[in-house]
């Protein structure tokens, strides 16, 4: 029997679901299903890890460690070569910590996992796992177990095309569209999202998981394009005809979503429903072009160009192209919001010397906090967070230097364009670290009124799916379950137990052999590692 | 292994790969990865990671065949990937 549904939704913020809950919209009530669970439920706001970006704080919610422990800080990973600068991809493999996918089926619980990210390649897991974001050429490869592909093409609708990521679709992100060219983008985010619903709802009726996780991210696209006609602060009902259509369009969408939990939760309507998302959002005015800035500093110079297509496409990639034998810092990607300082080394003369690091990073961040709009003057830094401060762990010498936070939680830019700072022709919606946590079921505490919880971390997510589950909350969890979340009576028949810590992970272990640790213990560690898979005899 | 050892795995790797995609191309050593296949970028860094697992490491340093004088390259032959990985297997 099911127990716990844990259902996200990808950047969603009270500040637009509040008046689709409460009616206040010229549209009345879009999520009346969402609507009751809050009134019988408890609901709070949801921290989100310290940079709010899909990939570490999906994971934080998987790992309940935040991303210093968990290792993944972006989409994107990158290789220094001293001369060059190798960008790829972030993976399930670079994950330090254990899921709890993994926690939860070996002590013997079953589980449905869809659409998390980094989860490619798939993890094995006592039930079916199917990870977000790839595309649907990768897809049948990319499911836990390798039967699920065949299973999944026999339910009706099935199309691996809607179902999956398009890379080329969702690299818009960011650009300004027209509201026609919007209209279409938008619309065809609603099959994929039906596609993620028909799925679940089909291995949710058959297999009965003990835990049922799914994730939708329309939320996160539609939000980030379509914020203009959404955002109550920039929207009273007197847009053009165009704009009219994609907030219907978009409001469509979210009743659809309205309807995908009734409906999951209709079949396990005995199991606790958690509903989370991984950060919250709000709109961004300001275009910040940070590594024009740097290169005002001299610590970045740009790769010249031969003038050709490929160096036009590369220059206006989302990987910064740079001269890499003279940069000493630089913004790696926008999604990063990060400042990466390069350390001298042999390979890497044009980086910073370790006694003088400290007195760099110093000078940098001041510099950082002192960019302004040229026209209003408006400090567009808000604040700069050291890695010791942004993401403390054993992972930490792999984030950015410095973590960007800028006056309107907008992601920079890394493109060579002037100028470094200007205004953007329309709010574009952008990430904010104050998310939703909903949760309704046996023994929740009600408290009525929408995020009247308070405010939880997006850790205790995972520490709240593990004890809804029976499991002791395991000792390295950071995060913990919050006593005002369940009623007295539930809490004494069903206290909450912890337990011993994760097992570590390949990556982990990888990680801690790159130490070179004393010789027993690294023959050790190199032993797990082939055990994992992670080397050859 | 032996540098038929590497071919054949990469061969049958690579077969299965693409397996789902309708392309009509039969896998020798200069069949292009992009221009035969239709990799995109995407594809590329979907094929490292099998290609990592096939091989049971990450230490293949694949940035060294997919980067050329600061560039992406555009496409590769199986023979140069062959090439690559009987390189780097002998010193992995």
């Amino acid at each position: 029997m099911t127990r716990t549904l844990l259902l996200g939704l990808d950047g969603a913020t009270f500040t637009l679901l509040g008046r689709f809950l409460d009616g206040t919209d010229e549209d009345g009530v879009v999520m009346p299903y969402l609507a009751q669970l809050v009134r019988e439920g408890f609901s709070a706001t949801l921290t989100s890890t310290n940079h709010p970006l899909t990939p570490p704080a999906w994971t934080s919610v998987m790992t309940g460690r935040t991303p210093g422990h968990h290792g993944i800080f972006d989409f994107v990973r990158f290789e220094d070569m001293g001369d060059d600068m190798f960008f790829t991809l972030y993976d399930s493999r670079d994950i330090r910590c254990e899921t709890i996918w993994e926690i939860a089926s070996r002590q013997g619980k079953s589980v449905v996992s869809l659409n998390f990210p980094m989860m490619s390649p798939p993890p094995v897991v006592n039930g079916s796992l199917i990870p977000g974001f790839v595309s649907w050429k990768h897809l049948r490869r990319n499911m836990h177990p390798d039967t699920l592909f065949d299973r999944i093409k026999t339910f009706p609708d099935f199309d691996p095309k809607e179902l999956s990521w398009d890379f080329e679709r969702e690299s818009k992100i960011g650009e300004v569209m027209y509201d026609d060219e919007l209209y279409a983008w938008v619309e065809k985010h609603l099959p994929r999202d039906r596609q993620w619903s028909n799925i679940g709802q089909r291995l949710l009726d058959e297999d009965k998981p003990d835990l049922f996780a799914l994730m939708l991210d329309g939320t996160d696209k539609i939000q980030h394009q379509a914020w203009h006609v959404l955002d109550p602060l920039l929207w009273h009902g007197e847009g053009t005809d165009a704009a009219k259509a994609v907030r219907r369009m978009v409001l469509q969408y979210y009743r659809d979503v309205d309807g995908y939990i009734r409906d999951l939760h209709a079949a396990a309507p005995d199991a606790h429903v958690v509903i989370v998302s991984d950060h919250g959002f709000t709109g961004a005015m300001k275009v910040v072009r940070i590594n024009m800035y740097l290169e005002q500093l001299g610590h970045l110079f740009w790769r010249p160009s031969d003038g050709s297509a490929a160096a036009e496409r590369r220059d206006m990639s989302n990987f910064a192209n740079l001269n890499w034998t003279r940069t000493t810092a630089f913004c790696p990607t926008p999604s990063s919001n990060g400042i990466v300082i390069r350390r001298k080394s042999e390979a890497c003369p044009a980086g910073v010397a370790p006694e003088d690091y400290d007195a760099f990073r110093t000078r940098l961040i001041a510099d950082l906090l002192s960019l302004a709009d040229p026209v209003t003057g408006e400090k567009v830094i808000q604040q700069v967070l050291t890695r010791e401060q942004a993401f403390p762990g054993a992972a930490m010498e792999h984030c950015p230097d410095l973590t960007l936070i800028l006056c309107d939680h907008g992601f920079v830019s890394v493109r060579k364009r002037e100028p470094a700072v200007m205004d953007r022709p329309l709010a574009m919606g952008t990430h904010h670290p104050d998310g939703i946590f909903i949760m309704a079921g046996p023994g929740v505490a009600p408290c009525g009124v929408r995020g009247a919880g308070g405010r939880l971390a997006i850790v205790d997510v995972t520490a709240i799916v593990a004890h809804s589950l029976g499991l002791p909350v395991p000792q390295d969890f950071e995060g913990e379950v919050p006593e005002r979340l369940f009623d007295a009576a539930w809490l004494a028949a069903h206290p909450v137990v912890i337990g011993p810590v994760t097992r570590s992970t390949a990556a982990a272990a990888a990680a801690q052999a790159a130490q070179d640790p004393e010789d027993g213990q690294r023959e050790e560690m190199l032993a797990q590692l082939r055990l994992l898979g992670y080397l050859e005899d | 292994m032996t540098p038929n050892d590497i071919s054949q795995r990469l061969r049958a790797t690579l077969a299965e790969f693409v397996a789902d995609w309708g392309v009509d191309a039969d896998i020798t050593e200069s069949t292009r990865i992009a221009a035969d296949l239709e990799f995109d970028s995407i594809d590329v860094i979907q094929f490292v990671i099998v290609m990592e697992v096939a091989f049971g490491t990450r230490n293949l340093g694949f940035q060294n065949l997919l980067m050329q004088d600061g560039r992406y390259v555009d496409d590769l032959t199986v023979g140069q990937i062959e090439t690559f990985l009987a390189g780097r297997l002998a010193t992995v």
